[in-house]
């Protein structure tokens, strides 16, 4: 039997709806939802690209910088949400100094940006203002999704300059039969899309990700969010991740062509028949040591797409750490912050 | 920022299929005979799919409860929007036939999805009568909710990792281009 009277659920109903009205007074008084809570200053800029070093809470950092290369999907402000969930806060307190790149919001004018922009000047011009600013020969790098690819690529093209490579929740094979979002992508003509759109609209990659799970994304989360009405900090902290959610830059025409056909659906990285500009991507000229951080329950970026990383890159220095969650959870969660920074910063530290 | 709009739309769903086991429920004594409750379940099930087709005929006939179902299509009209693509001029010449087109395809996406909504009502009917069966009761409305939540999760995703969506998916997003392409838009 189901259990309930007819009575009860309208009760339910009631209480629902009570609860409501008070989520709209205690929504409307929350003010200002604020991310990204570590000091920071601007180093450099480039176009819309702002390279921050966060401010180290250690009395001597580590003299070897590591840079955040986040993807150009969302913001980067994830990995720094609030002062009890940030990774980067997790990365400072354990001795590190830290400098993260924010591609900003690329418009109009940026559709021409390709994947060669991307990799042979951005990030390159990052890491060499950190070899000189520094005064060092090579850096530490830290991928994160999209961007741990792009740092897989950069560190195949520029060894020398990279002294560890941390990749994180990042993909490499993209053809393992459990990734969705190639899944979606095989059957798309990306050349129409660009040639018609321009750059990719960050609403349309909104879609994408919501429509992997639309009943709990975007139906049981604000039917949950009831109960958290009468409890202003798990309020805010909703809000916050809410804000993440939907603020998702739109994607330079040229560089998103290049990653859905050659990445996505050719899956030409692992066959190492990826070109950024005239030279040839191999994951075997990656042979400084690096850490693949993966995350055992993710859905965007299965297990098996990092993992097939131990196979192609050329390190003989080459670890994983398994993260027990998902792909935002590696982030945001309790657990994460507990567990990743430290495991990063360990392994970091004692090479 | 928040947008205030998805909580009201879901509390609304969420508050039509309040409505639905509500009116289920009120149809028994206190203590009803199994049989009759089991009948009782294959009824109301056969009507709240009957309403899920009509509501897919006629947006205005349940709308609260249409947009139990109607997630990812909305969604997806969202994002079409984005791309200056909401208000479509059918006017004659080459270009309406792009619209055509993206009609004909948008039909079968929402036939797909309209599909995966039924069968989750299916799983949802067995969910409860294997609960019944091993004398589990739910305790809350919202529990039900949850599980409703769950079947069409299930049957939903089962969907979205065939090879027919992945297919239809990447058809609609060509489609819609085609008529952008075609200069078949209105700002």
């Amino acid at each position: 039997m189901i259990g309930l009277t007819s009575e009860r659920i309208a009760e339910e109903l009631q209480a629902f709806q009570a609860k409501l009205a008070q989520g709209a007074h205690t929504l409307s008084g929350l003010g200002e939802i604020e991310v990204g809570v570590s000091p920071r200053e601007a180093v450099y800029q480039e176009d819309k690209l702002t390279l921050y070093r966060y401010r180290p809470r250690t009395e001597k950092p580590h003299p070897v910088p590591l840079l955040i290369v986040y993807a150009l999907v969302n913001r980067p402000y994830m990995m720094d949400l609030q002062e009890d969930r940030s990774m980067i806060r997790g990365l400072l307190d354990a001795g590190l100094d830290v400098y993260l790149i924010d591609w900003g919001y690329p418009d109009a004018a940026d559709r021409e940006l390709g994947l060669t922009d991307y990799i042979h000047r951005y990030i390159d011009h990052c890491v060499d203002v950190l070899r000189e600013r520094c005064g060092q020969d090579a850096i530490n790098l830290l991928g994160v999704c999209q961007g741990g690819t792009l740092s897989l690529c950069f560190s195949s093209l520029y060894p020398e300059k990279i002294r560890n490579l941390v990749t994180m929740v990042t993909p490499v094979d993209f053809h393992t039969p459990d990734n969705l979002l190639t899944h979606l992508i095989r059957h798309v003509d990306v050349d129409l899309l660009v040639n018609t759109l321009g750059n990719l609209p960050g609403q349309l990659l909104n879609f994408t990700f919501l429509s992997l799970s639309p009943f709990r994304l975007a139906g049981q989360k604000y039917v949950d969010l009831t109960d958290i009405f009468d409890d202003a900090q798990a309020l805010r902290n909703f809000l916050r991740m809410e804000k993440w959610i939907f603020d998702s830059p739109d994607q330079a025409g040229e560089a998103f062509r290049q990653f859905a056909k050659d990445f996505f659906q050719q899956n030409k990285l692992i066959k190492g028949e990826v070109n950024i500009g005239d030279r040839r991507v191999n994951l075997g000229n990656i042979v400084m040591p690096v850490l693949n951080v993966y995350a055992a329950q993710d859905h965007l970026v299965p297990p098996a797409a990092s993992k097939a990383l131990a196979e192609c890159c050329g390190s003989r220095d080459y670890s994983e750490y398994s993260f027990q969650g998902g792909h935002i959870g590696i982030y945001v969660s309790s657990r994460a912050q507990r567990e990743v920074p430290l495991a990063v910063a360990a392994w970091l530290l004692a090479r | 920022m928040f947008d205030v709009e998805l909580l009201i739309k879901q509390s609304r769903a969420y508050l039509a299929f309040g409505e639905q086991i509500r009116r289920f429920t009120e149809q028994f004594p206190s203590d009803p005979q199994p049989t009759d409750w089991d009948t009782a379940l294959r009824q109301h099930f056969d009507r709240f799919k009957a309403m899920v087709a009509q509501s897919s005929e006629d947006s205005n006939l349940n709308p609260d409860l249409a947009q139990l179902w109607t997630l990812t299509l909305e969604s997806w009209q969202q994002a079409a929007s984005s791309l200056g693509i909401s208000a479509i001029a059918s006017r004659a010449g080459p270009s309406a036939d792009a619209w055509q087109v993206y009609q004909q395809i948008l039909g079968e996406y929402f036939e797909l999805l309209r599909q995966s909504a039924m069968t989750a009502l299916d799983l949802m009917e067995k969910r409860l009568r294997d609960r019944a069966v091993a004398g589990e009761a739910a305790g809350s409305l919202r529990e039900l909710f949850n599980l409703w939540v769950d079947c069409n999760e299930e049957t939903y995703g089962r969907m979205l990792r065939g090879a027919e969506y992945s297919e239809l998916s990447g058809r609609l997003l060509n489609a819609l281009l085609g008529c952008r392409a075609s200069g078949e838009t209105t700002p």
